[in-house]
């Protein structure tokens, strides 16, 4: 992992085309600004783990029965 | 085409309506091919079945059916690997969890399911609207209710 020190209002440039700037540093917390093409996805880490753990919970549900009974029926029928 | 599934046997699937999902579900990036599987005639949620992998399946429901002003906003890459052009296209699904035999059900809104209806090509999409989580209780109407209603109206 390359670890790099920075000032307030100075960046980093990946590549040639994602800049990602420190915009505050307050306490143990730090405000980035990141400039990247449309399409490059950015997310916060721990939301996607949130997500792999949710869909794996979702995954697990095998009972066909079991989830027909707990959201039952649409009012159409 | 055939398909092989642990929930639902083997079951034939039109090859038009496959999913194509080229990202997979996250934490399931090796599968990319669903399909929809409605398991009994009325039920109000659907099965996204994975036609590559027989025991991946999961609970699907339209959250506007649940959640009133449930709105997203599919980020500029998401809309190019969709290759969506018009919004309408856009087809939504939340994913459904099921816990303790029912107790607990809660949809995931903070990563839906889109699919562009005009090509099949969808993808788990995260949205970046803090308001919305992983887990939202997801609150059942009761059939029975609900047909009575239908017969008195």
């Amino acid at each position: 992992m390359l670890v790099l020190a920075r000032k307030v209002g100075q960046s980093i440039v990946i590549s040639d085309n994602i800049e990602i700037l420190v915009i505050e540093v307050r306490g143990d917390q730090v405000r980035l600004g990141i400039e990247a093409p449309r399409s490059i996805p950015v997310h916060r880490k721990e939301l996607l783990e949130q997500i792999r753990a949710e869909n794996l919970e979702a995954a697990a549900q095998t009972d066909v029965e079991a989830a027909s009974q707990a959201l039952g029926e649409s009012p159409e029928t | 085409m055939r398909v092989d599934t642990t929930r639902f046997g083997s079951i034939d699937v039109d090859d038009s309506a496959v999913i194509t999902m080229p990202s997979g579900l996250i934490g399931f990036e090796t599968c990319t091919r669903f399909c929809l599987i409605r398991h009994r005639a009325g039920e109000n949620f659907q099965w996204l079945q994975s036609v590559e992998e027989p025991g991946l399946a999961f609970v699907v429901v339209d959250p506007a059916a649940y959640f009133d002003g449930y709105e997203i906003e599919i980020s500029d890459s998401d809309v190019d690997r969709l290759g969506l052009v018009d919004a309408e296209d856009a087809v939504v699904f939340t994913i459904v969890t099921i816990r303790d035999g029912g107790a607990s059900i809660t949809a995931n809104l903070a990563a839906p399911i889109v699919i562009n209806s005009k090509n099949n090509i969808g993808a788990q999409v995260v949205l970046q609207n803090e308001l919305y989580t992983t887990r939202h209780a997801l609150i059942v109407r009761q059939a029975a209710q609900q047909t009575t209603t239908a017969k008195a109206a």
